[in-house]
């Protein structure tokens, strides 16, 4: 489980804005920042659901805090929220502008209007069309600029401090269970982790490959927490300060992961999506540390579970 | 309405460039200056001590330093944090080190090689102190105190009686009646477990460019950050100027899970900008990334937990100590987002925890993915498996039982109206991997 946005009663919010560029391109203005989770795919999607727009019609601005209004941060989370919610309302202010200009040069009114890959048209007069570049131009001679603009700001509530009970804590939930399949090597206390099944209540995939993605990365992620990965720290001093002595898992390491999308798009996220980056990882650890009792009948209470653990409860349990 | 580009396989759109190499990082962007001077960082020799002396006159004769700056260049800086502003941006003669990532000298050069040769030049006098090595070491009353000397602005201290000289944030949460819950029980199961300090490791490691605009006296940094606009603004106010003055650029990010939350090299490279007037590059290794940058936080949670011999949960009560490090960063927010997952996806009716977030003179800790609720959940979903093994429970059962439901309460008292699936997710996996109890190959 994990609850997404900063929650606790923190001010969270992203603005964004669109505007056409060039002659057949639109420009998302976000500072979100993509880590390479695909926030910047997302809003891409996002516009062109909204607009009737192909994605290779859109450029993001890179981050930059004189060109990019605040976004808040790529953590929690939430960008596919907030930045996704900031982006669809953005789209749709520039969707209200193109309608409510185009139906001032067509003299009809938006029910007669349809827009589609870029041009805006009338329903009724198949002749008035333009396109939104057109528009754009239009406009500009006459000291108008053509944009749309989106800030998601939803309230949010600051927990009691002696109870930390509050109305809402965060913005919504995120579930992912976990089922994983492991091969315990009694003589070497390697473990391999064979298969993840993995199940996420996403309320609505943007990018169901993207969430794949997110969900494998955790595994990975959440494999190395359990079996491998410690930064030891003894008097102050990291002992092992280097990829050759910290390990982390590689491919070869990481399993098969089946992913089961639970899609019911019950959740208030834009077309009723949930964050995923975070609880792509939480399920692992649990869910190895359970399967290697299950496999061997012995209970770890201490990440990481290396080999030599292993080694040493099972030779324990036999004595 | 069926959707056209959502719930699509729309390829990545930064996918292509990153591909063929035009994507570019920080170092990519080394190319565009020819006069950069490169920096290299001094750190503290011991986690916990006094800065005594600080000689760097034989550092400012190796050919090619250009500068090595100290805290007595800047007096007026202020200290950094994502939450509570306690992290200096140097360490200043007289003033204390608190882990070996703390920044005492800045060494600017013509060429990398002059500026690790200037930084072996720099004699530093130091009074070792008490190294504080994990939480409850610095809990115990006596124990020396690792922020006595700066006065942070702490996050709550409910409880008066408690020994806080090292306790950073202390939080509660208290609902329904745990005693009344424990008495409806059958059974009081109650364990410990305890999560480890974990990197993060984004392939790509702390890198910056900063320059300094003359005719607008802004200075320009190119550094990966996952918040630019709140790494702005901490920047400004620990130098003291206005925000608009300092522009951030976000280059490709090469990962970051967490870890670029944090200022790094940002405050640094803008300092020697500012003074040089010229182009200035700093590019942690990995060693410095793990040493210097945060961690995600080690916990110790305790769960007790009431439980029916229908399998019902009627109380849950946690206790978790986290260690934060040396500084608070994220500390505070995470103390607090581990403890609102205490029970995870399952309903109880009565709850209650209390949960400290603790400096000692470890690598400071702060965000890394899951956010505290990481550690929190290897420890509730071990704990619901070792009461479905101690009662002979069907896991699946026992967890289908208790998961919310539309109308269930958080332990933060939030309750689910919508979007709560998460007896689908549990039946789904069941059924995926064809889950029978006992299912084992030799």
């Amino acid at each position: 489980m994990f609850g997404f946005g900063y929650g606790e009663g923190f001010p969270d919010h992203s603005i964004a804005s669109l505007e056409p560029i060039d002659n057949d391109k639109i420009l998302i203005r976000t500072s979100a920042a993509d880590v390479g989770q695909g926030v910047k795919t997302v809003a891409v999607q996002i516009a062109s659901e909204v607009l009737k727009l192909a994605p290779e019609h859109f450029v993001l601005s890179e981050g930059d805090t004189h060109i990019t209004q605040n976004a808040g941060s790529t953590s929690a989370t939430r960008q596919t929220y907030f930045t996704g919610h900031a982006v669809k309302e953005a789209a749709e202010d520039l969707l209200g502008n193109i309608y409510h200009y185009a139906s001032q040069e067509f003299v009809t009114n938006h029910p007669e209007m349809g827009t589609k890959e870029g041009r805006v048209f009338s329903h009724v007069d198949p002749d008035q069309e333009m396109t939104i570049w057109q528009l754009r131009d239009k406009l500009a001679d006459e000291g108008i600029e053509l944009k749309g603009r989106g800030t998601f700001f939803p309230k949010t509530f600051k927990p009691d401090p002696e109870t930390g009970q509050a109305e809402k804590v965060y913005v919504g939930y995120t579930f992912h269970s976990q089922v994983v399949e492991v091969a315990v090597d009694t003589i070497t206390g390697e473990v391999t982790v064979e298969k993840a099944y993995s199940a996420v209540d996403i309320g609505q995939a943007i990018n169901p490959q993207a969430v794949e993605g997110q969900i494998e990365g955790g595994t990975a992620q959440g494999l190395g927490m359990a079996l491998m990965e410690e930064q030891i720290i003894e008097k102050g001093r990291t002992l092992n300060p280097d990829m050759s002595r910290y390990l982390v898992p590689t491919a070869v390491d990481t399993p098969e992961v089946e992913t089961i999308l639970i899609e019911n798009e019950d959740n208030d996220g834009p077309f009723g999506a949930k964050g995923v980056g975070e609880p792509a990882m939480i399920a692992t650890a649990p869910a190895i540390i359970n399967a290697i009792h299950d496999a061997i009948g012995v209970r770890f209470y201490e990440l990481p579970v290396t080999p030599e653990k292993i080694k040493e409860a099972l030779a324990n349990k036999e004595q | 309405m069926s959707k056209k580009y959502i719930g699509k396989a729309v390829k990545k759109v930064d996918a292509q460039a990153k591909v063929n190499g035009e994507a570019e990082y920080t170092e990519d962007l080394i190319n565009e200056f020819s006069d950069l001077l490169h920096m290299r960082v001094l750190r503290a020799p011991h986690p916990h001590a006094y800065l005594k002396d600080i000689d760097i006159s034989e550092a400012l004769e190796v050919p090619g330093v250009v500068a090595v700056f100290t805290k007595a260049d800047f007096p007026k800086l202020s200290e950094f944090g994502l939450i509570i502003k306690d992290q200096p941006v140097l360490v200043g003669k007289g003033e204390k080190m608190r882990f070996l990532g703390d920044a005492i000298a800045l060494v600017v050069a013509e060429n990398d090689a002059a500026a690790l040769r200037g930084r072996e030049k720099i004699k530093l006098d130091i009074e070792e102190l008490e190294i504080v090595e994990d939480p409850l070491q610095a809990m115990e009353k006596g124990c020396i105190q690792i922020h006595e000397d700066h006065d942070i602005e702490v996050t709550h201290y409910l409880n008066k009686d408690m020994c806080c000289d090292n306790i950073l944030s202390d939080n509660y949460i208290d609902r329904g009646d745990v005693e009344k819950g424990f008495a409806e029980a059958d059974h009081i199961i109650e364990r410990e477990y305890k999560t480890q300090f974990v990197e993060q490791l984004p392939l790509q490691v702390e890198k910056g460019i900063a320059d300094y605009d003359n005719e607008n006296e802004e200075i320009i940094i190119w550094a990966a950050s996952q918040w630019i606009h709140d790494t702005q603004a901490d920047i400004a106010q620990a130098m003291g100027v206005p925000k608009e003055k300092i522009r951030l650029k976000q280059p490709v990010i090469g990962g970051a899970f967490g870890k670029k939350e944090d200022i790094s090299v940002h405050i640094h490279l803008a300092l020697a900008a500012r003074e040089l007037k010229r182009p200035v590059v700093l590019l942690y290794n990995r060693e410095e990334s793990m040493i210097a940058q945060s961690k995600r936080h080690p916990q110790i949670i305790k769960h007790k937990t009431g439980v029916t011999r229908e399998g019902k949960l009627t109380a849950w009560e946690t206790e978790m100590i986290m260690d934060t490090g040396a500084y608070a960063s994220s500390g505070p927010a995470v103390v607090r987002n581990a403890m609102f997952h205490c029970s995870g996806p399952y309903q109880v009716e009565n709850v209650r925890a209390v949960c400290y977030a603790v400096y000692t003179n470890n690598t400071y800790c702060g965000a890394m993915r899951g956010f505290g609720a990481t550690q929190m959940g290897f420890s509730y979903d071990n704990h619901m498996d070792v009461i479905a093994t101690e009662l002979d429970f069907d896991p699946f059962e026992f967890r289908l039982k208790n998961a919310f439901a539309i109308g269930s309460k958080t332990p933060g008292g939030e309750e689910l109206n919508h979007g709560v699936n998460v007896k689908e997710t549990i039946e789904a996996v069941h059924e995926a991997s064809n889950w029978q109890e006992g299912d084992k190959d030799d």
